[in-house]
């Protein structure tokens, strides 16, 4: 990497370019200057073999430098590229670094990488390196093949010994700098795959940047296509596009928030009522004040699951609406637990240890779980029920507001009814606000 | 015991009040430079209360929403009233009932407050509700109705009272409060965060100080005009975008479209092009009050409203300027082409090869192929051939070179497996 501070220079869109005049062989370049016509022809193979990231490759701004060492994007979608790369690599290994660049911009490495770096406290150099290494492997697992070879050198989570198929985040952890990414050292995406600006970087005011809205523009058309069109993309692709603008939230957050929000309606928790004066009403002769009553909710909680679901997930939802309950001003003794049939065996230890009263009889299915949770006393106020799904559901609304934890389903290694394979369960009733587990 | 105190003076000295010396630190402490700095988020708001829209901002306490509320009451003129909703009772803003003598008679008049008073009395003013999401359901009642309503008690608020107000995210909520989505239908929802490096000049000193959109008079009718045609033009393609409730646990209590929230976009738009403000002050406003997909597609569609018409190029391939950035650029070419097929004769289709090789002459070529390949399955048996196809040599022969890169990856591939 030569040290001179020349800045990149632009090469515009390719202005200029020897618009071919019938030579069969990529030309040499004795001065040294960037073949574009090699670089675009490299893109075009990327569009063609993967034509729902056209958009996105078409919208990257090429920029020329000799200090990055292969090709590099930054945050406001410039990729730089060094002219020596471009003539030592043959097109279709660009190619398919183009579609990987691309898929860093895409992917929102950038960001994510400030996200994790904030949330952990990562702000050794040391640590964007490995971050580039985490969103390499997130991309490289499913981006060649079909079309595209991998380049030489490229990171795979398999060099790595790691799984496919995880997300950058997840690859963080489960690697250190050693020996094994020592001849990664060299690698270097850029400021768009892990956040950290580069000395040949233009930074925000330079030319030809994208803007925020703009590069969500981008984004969100390169899923809208993927999302009308989903025979072409593979798995992960398919994933970014459901999730690139609605981020899954964690199930904690959402469970907590719905079990919060049942708990602490009119009726239930902390709120004034006209239903007795306040006492400070003496002293304001004519004028009504209410006063503040204190009910705590009561919370119900239904467990009724098959064999699919652990008993560590099983336990932590359980702990994790007990909590809750405690939270929103619930006494210990105003949650209990009504477990069907399978799932008594892992209840009650864990009611016991939290102190958390049982009660017994939920019958085999849900209905009469929910029969025995509502005879119980106090009525309560919310019931939580944490079920996988496969059961009947109550045909009408029960009197109180209800939240239902859905754990995910194997389909693999159950069948429903093992005398009706086309059996399959209802989905929860739309009287209910539903959070998907796990 | 020690039997001197640290803050004892010697004796002959002038005795200085410590309480002097603490107010001397203070002035130091407060005495701080501003710097301009651009601040979107700002601007989003600015607008959103210029358009007498109800606005509600989702941020973390302590972030500097309060400090953000005085520079914009001091930047439109208007007095300041903060109003801290969790130590409210409801009848502070639902108003007392005062029991007369003959209630059946007369009904029983809710009495306001004071400050509710002075507010109406002064006739304008900017009202902050903070701290929405913590106060008791039935405080927050009686709030969502002064925002909604404006009323209090029996005062009606005057029209020149702008009301924000605030409320903590429900992952940061002590009680995971929410809105229904009715109510979030009502609100413009705009995330307020804290930029790392602001909090660090400013805490070093130098606080930013944003210069906020001014709506020029002589555009108004020219922001009512685009804001109607923007939102109408995508309305009539994807009816679908019109109504949408939530459906996910994830998006419950932010903004979703309806006819109504709807209307406040378009609203919005027009006062953001009154203003001149950039894409991304528009940007977080439309997609906080109709939410992040369908505000994605209304500024797509923004978008191709700034491109050139794909008709005025066939009329003249040297008409208008085309946009320098590739993914646009080729989206014009796509629609010049399906211009010419929906219409093919062959004045149209030679004017498409003019705008092709200029789009060749100006930019990258890679992004001609697919243009120039589906226009030449457009010819008719009885065209000839323009001769500005001579020009495009370099594009068939890069094709061909994409094709020969695609074989031998194919072959690679291959052989790996």
């Amino acid at each position: 990497m030569s040290t001179d501070t020349e800045h990149g220079t632009d090469t515009g869109t390719g202005s200029g370019t020897g618009t071919g005049t019938g030579r069969g062989t990529p030309p040499r370049n004795p001065e040294g200057a960037l073949d574009l016509d090699k670089l675009f022809t490299a893109r075009l193979q990327a569009a063609r073999a993967r034509p729902y990231l056209a958009s996105a490759l078409f919208a990257l701004h090429t920029v020329e430098t000799r200090q990055v060492p292969t090709m590099g994007v930054d945050r406001y979608w410039r990729c730089y590229v060094s002219p020596d790369f471009v003539d030592r690599t043959p097109v279709e290994e660009l190619a398919s670094v183009w579609v990987h660049e691309v898929s860093h911009l895409l992917r929102d490495h950038h960001g994510r990488s400030d996200r994790v770096a904030k949330e952990r406290d990562l702000t050794g150099p040391g640590d964007r390196l490995r971050m580039n290494i985490a969103a390499d492997c997130e991309i490289n697992d499913d981006a060649f093949g079909d079309g595209l070879v991998t380049p030489s050198g490229a990171v795979l989570p398999s060099s790595l010994k790691l799984p496919a198929g995880q997300l950058m985040e997840e690859y963080l952890w489960e690697f250190r700098l050693g020996p094994r990414t020592r001849e990664l050292a060299w690698l270097d995406c850029g400021s768009g795959a892990d956040g950290l600006e580069r000395g040949w970087e233009l930074g925000p005011d330079g030319a030809h940047a994208l803007s925020e809205q703009e590069r969500d523009a981008v984004r969100f058309r390169v899923a809208q296509g993927i999302k009308g069109r989903p025979g072409s993309a593979p798995e992960g692709w398919k994933r970014w596009a459901e999730e690139a603008f609605h981020p899954p939230q964690p199930w904690r957050a959402l469970l907590g928030a719905a079990v919060r929000s049942a708990a602490s309606a009119p009726g239930a928790g902390e709120d004034y009522s006209y239903g007795r004066p306040s006492r400070r009403s003496a002293g304001v002769p004519g004028a009504v004040l209410p006063s503040l009553r204190r009910r705590p909710p009561h919370v119900s909680v239904i467990i009724d699951t098959s064999g699919s679901v652990s008993d560590a997930e099983l336990g932590s939802a359980l702990l994790e609406v007990a909590a809750i309950s405690r939270a929103v001003g619930g006494r210990r003794d105003l949650v209990t637990v009504v477990p069907c049939d399978a799932a008594a065996r892992i209840a009650h230890p864990l009611c016991r240890a939290e102190g958390i009263p049982l009660l017994g009889g939920g019958g085999t299915d849900l209905r009469a779980g929910f029969a025995r949770a509502l005879r119980g006393h106090p009525r309560p106020d919310v019931v939580v029920v944490l079920t996988d799904g496969q059961t009947p559901w109550p045909s009408s609304r029960p009197p109180c507001r209800t939240v239902v934890g859905l754990f995910p389903r194997h389909h693999d290694h159950t069948t429903w009814d093992e005398d009706d394979p086309d059996y399959v369960p209802d989905s929860p009733p739309d009287w209910a606000r539903v959070v998907h587990i796990g | 015991m020690p039997t001197r105190t640290p803050f004892a003076l010697p004796a002959d000295a002038e005795p200085i009040s410590q309480l002097d010396v603490a107010a001397d630190l203070l002035t130091m402490l407060r005495s701080t430079t501003t710097e301009p700095r651009p601040d979107i988020q700002l601007e989003a708001l600015t607008l959103a209360v210029a358009a007498d829209l109800p606005v509600l901002l989702w941020g973390e306490p302590g972030i500097g929403k309060t400090a953000a509320l005085t520079q914009l009451a001091a930047s439109l003129d208007l007095p300041l009233t903060t109003v801290i909703a969790s130590v409210h009772e409801p009848s502070d803003f639902s108003g007392l009932p005062i029991v007369g003598d003959d209630p059946a008679e007369q009904g029983v008049p809710m009495a306001p407050p004071d400050w509710a008073v002075r507010l109406v009395r002064a006739g304008r003013g900017l009202l902050f509700l903070d701290e929405l999401s913590t106060a008791p359901p039935a405080v927050q009642a009686a709030l969502l109705r002064l925002v909604l309503e404006r009323r209090i008690g029996a005062l009606q608020l005057p029209p020149d009272v702008r009301i924000v107000a605030a409320a903590n995210p429900r992952s940061s909520a002590a009680d995971g409060w929410e809105l229904s989505p009715p109510l979030a239908n009502r609100f413009v929802h705009l995330q307020w965060t804290h930029d790392h490096e602001v909090v660090v000049r400013g805490l070093g000193g130098t606080w930013p100080r944003a210069t906020l959109p001014l709506l020029a008079p002589e555009r108004l009718a020219e922001a009512v005009d685009f804001a109607r045609r923007a939102v109408c033009t995508l309305l009539a393609a994807r009816p679908k975008l019109v109504h949408q409730l939530p459906n996910s646990e994830s998006r419950r209590g932010g903004p979703w479209p309806s006819p109504r929230s709807w209307e406040m976009t378009l609203r919005l738009i027009a006062f953001a092009t009154a203003a001149g403000v950039s894409r991304d002050v528009l940007s977080l406003l439309v997609r906080g009050t109709v939410g992040d997909g369908p505000g994605l597609e209304l500024l797509a569609a923004l978008d191709r409203l700034d491109l050139p018409d794909p008709e005025v190029l066939l009329a003249d391939p040297m008409a208008e300027e085309l946009p320098q950035r590739g993914d646009l650029r080729q989206a014009v070419l796509d629609g010049v082409v399906a211009a010419v097929r929906s219409r093919p004769d062959k004045a149209r289709w030679e004017a498409a090869w003019a705008v092709l090789v200029r789009a060749l002459e100006t930019g990258a070529p890679d992004l001609v192929v697919v243009p120039a390949t589906t226009l030449a399955s457009l010819r008719r048996d009885d065209w000839d051939v323009p001769t500005e196809i001579e020009n495009l040599a370099g594009v068939v022969l890069l094709s061909r070179r994409a094709d020969e890169a695609a074989a031998r990856a194919k072959t690679a591939t291959k052989a790996r497996r």
